[in-house]
């Protein structure tokens, strides 16, 4: 062989054998820790149907900083570790994400898709373990060394509490959240107004002035005892509606009612309407309908409903919104809402009936 | 007229080397191999794969917006697919084997005994009918093909495990020659093209009677596509790899500029298989303009549902429209030609029946769709390259979609490129397209002794394709 074509040769060869080792072997260059100490952990985010998360369990080690590389194969996704303070809105398929993560606590934090990405997107969620010793390696069985809480899911801002932790209030209440539907027996002619509620100055009771108190009560029966009330015989039926209303809504901050809003865009709009009216694009035909009992509501709530509105105290609301289920195609959100986003989501509900 | 750019000196110690052509095949192979690994293992999504961006988008551009319309067929001889065969068969890479000896299975490629000569291409399929079949195959998983990264990886996979095969099999580049769907075309439009490979003076090889030009020598090895140059008055079978540049030892070949399109003025002896290319390349370019760049997503995602009831639907309507439809209507514009135009003279030694000159009229009129099928190809090409090829920065830097910044483009937003004037490209591209189109129709009308009127028919067909396609785009 001559000298020109042993040339040839190597320099085929070294695209045949040097290229595809360099290009696999940066890779894996890539996926070893940082100078820092950072480890790469990858997360691919693919459609429920397709397996969601994975992997969708991760062990992490508690001020341990970890790098994830988040990647979607198919369509946008999201991701929100409420836990962790992650919210990444969007990963655009054959994009990788990178957000880095150092959580301080033990715990189990979850993790979420954060865009309606198909029918069962609300399927789409993970856990991470957070542990305060060093994780098993992955070479063994099991998720890592340390008790392993078991999941209760209620209101810890995205950390999942032991069974041990805080009850949640309908919980404590027991309210049977699968019972059948709610209805007001009265209901306002007009729609009601918290500022004229608030101009009217009038004392309320105990059971409405304090807001711990008060989210047992449904609005229709804290109109009954208004109503009742001797002290607002002058008001007509509508300013106590008015009443109800600010009583409702008068310590809701406004950002906490813009992070409801916000929430509620992202997570509820989609088969509520962004108008609350029940009407999403992807409540539409939802599984298990058909199989519902005939005097559930066919569809997700209408939260213009004041029937079915006002009926439902914040607490009732509260177990929908944490448990989800009924029967219906209702995501649960314990394992994503702080407490205070589960008060602000359920506020802004109210405001689909209570005007300014 | 025509320029021997080959006599140009620097010009020809470029040619009659090997370097260069070398040169272009390993950048080629580089990236075919990139394209493989990276439709192995990368992202399915094609808009950040570098498979599905460097094949589909900047390869196919390049193809058909540069390399056809100037250069033929020129791709072929640096197509990375062939090369490891032809390497194998050659026994090396830059030097001529003395006598510019092949090797095959039956010839000791692998130094058992030699059992005899290379194996022939089989008889019936010396002809591109197997190429257009093969296009048409390709096209009923195109929707699939053109944007799965695995799947254009596993295509390109088969097509170099085939032409390995068939190289091991059969001599010299039989699989480019007789097989390759992409090979069809390429060498049908490529008669369009400036450059071309002919003989200077047809007396000289007259009277050479050793033929290294066929057979291969010292210098280099037989036409790789069982051409003599002599007889070459297309580009169509011309890969121009400069073999016989190299074997002639009487210096009677010559690369040269010509008028683009010169290979389309003689309309008479045409072949039925190059016919039936452009007609279904003409039906495919419909196809791909509805369902890829339509705005109808059902349709497209019927197309890639492969294997499901609705896709075997669209299948046999793909199949119906290319094969049938659309060369039935053209064979009935001849026809009616026929009936306004006389029947014209019976080809030059034929005197064969009415069957024969309806077949040889088809064949002739079927050069218009040269020019007019490259004009659609480009339009449409066009509609979808400036459009996306933005793509092409950050697959280069994250090749596999992986994170990867490798050059720094890595997040360099999609920017759709002169959309404004897309339209104002197209236009005046499917005019010339029509206008050469309809010129031809009536030098074939002429040329095969028919009357003008002979030629309405099929012009008519030529502008009823253009205008649906300008109704298509505009809407």
């Amino acid at each position: 062989m001559q000298r020109r074509d042993r040339f040839a040769l190597l320099v085929i060869l070294a695209i045949l054998l040097v290229l595809p080792s360099f290009l696999l072997g940066y890779q894996v260059w890539r996926q070893q820790p940082t100078a820092a100490g950072i480890r790469i952990v990858n997360i691919a985010a693919r459609v429920p149907e397709q397996g969601g998360f994975s992997p969708d369990r991760l062990t992490l080690r508690a001020g341990e900083t970890v790098r994830l590389r988040i990647s979607s194969p198919d369509v946008v996704h999201g991701l929100t570790i409420p836990g962790l303070g992650v919210n990444v809105d969007e990963i655009y398929p054959g994009t990788v994400v990178e957000v880095d993560v150092t959580p301080d606590k033990p715990g189990r934090y979850a993790f979420a898709c954060t865009r309606w990405c198909g029918v069962d997107h609300w399927r789409m969620r993970g856990v991470i373990e957070v542990t305060g010793l060093t994780p098993r390696p992955p070479s063994l069985p099991g998720k890592g060394v340390g008790e392993r809480s078991p999941l209760a899911g209620e209101g810890a801002g995205g950390m999942l509490t032991s069974a041990g932790g805080d009850v949640p209030l309908y919980q404590q209440l027991g309210i049977d959240i699968d019972a059948m539907r709610h209805a007001a027996q009265v209901t306002p002619a007009t729609r009601p107004s918290i500022g004229v509620g608030a101009e009217l100055n009038a004392a309320l009771p105990p059971e409405l002035a304090d807001p711990a108190r008060r989210r047992t009560r449904t609005p229709a029966g804290a109109f009954q005892t208004l109503r009742a009330d001797l002290a607002n015989a002058a008001l007509s039926d509508d300013d106590v509606w008015s009443l109800v209303a600010w009583a409702w809504l008068k310590d809701v901050k406004p950002a906490a009612l813009a992070r409801g809003q916000t929430l509620y865009a992202r997570d509820c709009a989609a088969c509520h309407g962004p108008d609350g009216k029940g009407k999403g694009p992807a409540g539409v035909n939802l599984p298990g309908m058909a199989k519902m009992e005939p005097v559930m509501p066919k569809g997700p709530s209408d939260f213009t409903d004041a029937g079915a509105m006002l009926a439902a105290s914040d607490a009732l609301l509260q177990g929908k919104l944490l448990r989800g289920g009924m029967g219906t195609g209702m995501p649960e959100f314990g394992a994503l809402y702080s407490d205070e986003e589960q008060w602000a989501m359920i506020a802004y509900l109210r405001t689909f009936l209570f005007g300014k | 007229m025509r320029w021997a750019i080959s006599d140009t000196p620097w010009v020809n110690r470029l040619l009659r080397g090997r370097w260069l052509q070398w040169g272009i095949t390993v950048l080629t192979l580089a990236v075919f191999v990139v394209v493989i690994l990276t439709g192995l293992l990368g992202t399915p999504a094609g808009n950040h794969n570098f498979g599905i961006i460097y094949v589909w988008l900047v390869w196919w551009a390049l193809l058909k917006l540069v390399l056809v319309p100037l250069l033929g067929r020129f791709w072929c001889s640096v197509c990375p697919i062939p090369a490891p065969g032809d390497w194998l068969q050659r026994r090396s890479i830059l030097i001529a084997r003395p006598g510019g000896k092949l090797y095959t299975c039956a010839t000791r490629l692998f130094r058992k005994a030699a059992r005899g000569r290379p194996r022939p291409w089989p008889r019936f399929l010396r002809n591109i009918w197997a190429q257009n079949f093969g296009f048409l195959a390709v096209a009923l998983f195109s929707a699939l093909i053109l944007t799965s990264p695995l799947v254009t990886a596993l295509t390109l996979i088969l097509f170099i495990v085939v032409s390995l095969a068939v190289s091991l099999l059969f001599e010299r580049k039989s699989f480019c020659r007789y097989l390759c769907p992409i090979g069809g075309f390429v060498g049908v439009y490529g008669q369009v093209a400036p450059l071309a490979v002919r003989v200077k003076d047809p007396a000289v090889c007259a009277t050479h009677t050793q033929k290294s030009c066929y057979v291969g020598s010292d210098a280099g090895y037989g036409c790789p596509y069982f051409n003599l140059p002599a007889r070459l008055e297309t580009n169509t079978l011309c890969s121009m790899c400069g073999e016989c540049l190299r074997t002639c030892n009487r210096d009677n070949v010559a690369f040269y500029i010509q008028m683009p399109g010169t290979d389309l003025l003689n309309t008479r002896g045409r072949r039925l298989d190059e016919a039936f290319n452009g007609l279904m390349m003409l039906a495919a370019a419909f196809v791909y303009s509805v369902v890829l760049i339509g705005p109808d997503g059902w349709l497209k995602a019927t197309a890639r549902a492969v294997g499901a009831p609705s896709w075997f639907a669209y299948a046999a309507v793909l199949l119906l429209f290319s094969a049938v439809l659309t060369p039935g209507l053209f064979w009935l514009c001849v026809r009616f030609g026929q009936l306004l135009g006389g029947d014209g003279e019976p080809a030059p030694g034929k005197t064969a029946g009415r069957g024969s000159k309806h077949a040889t009229l088809f064949a002739g009129y079927a050069i218009a769709l040269v020019p007019l099928g490259l004009a659609i190809w480009i339009a449409f090409t066009l509609s979808f390259t400036l459009t996306n090829v933005s793509y092409a920065w950050p697959a280069l830097s994250d090749p596999f979609g992986w994170g990867w910044d490798l050059f720094g483009t890595a997040n360099m937003a999609w920017t759709p490129y002169l959309t404004g004037m897309i339209s104002y490209l197209q236009i005046p591209v499917l005019l010339v397209g029509l206008a050469t189109a309809v010129a031809l129709t009536l030098r074939t009308a002429r040329q095969h002794g028919q009357r003008p009127a002979a030629a309405l028919p099929v012009s008519a067909f030529c502008t009823l394709a253009v205008v649906a396609l300008l109704t298509l785009y505009m809407a």
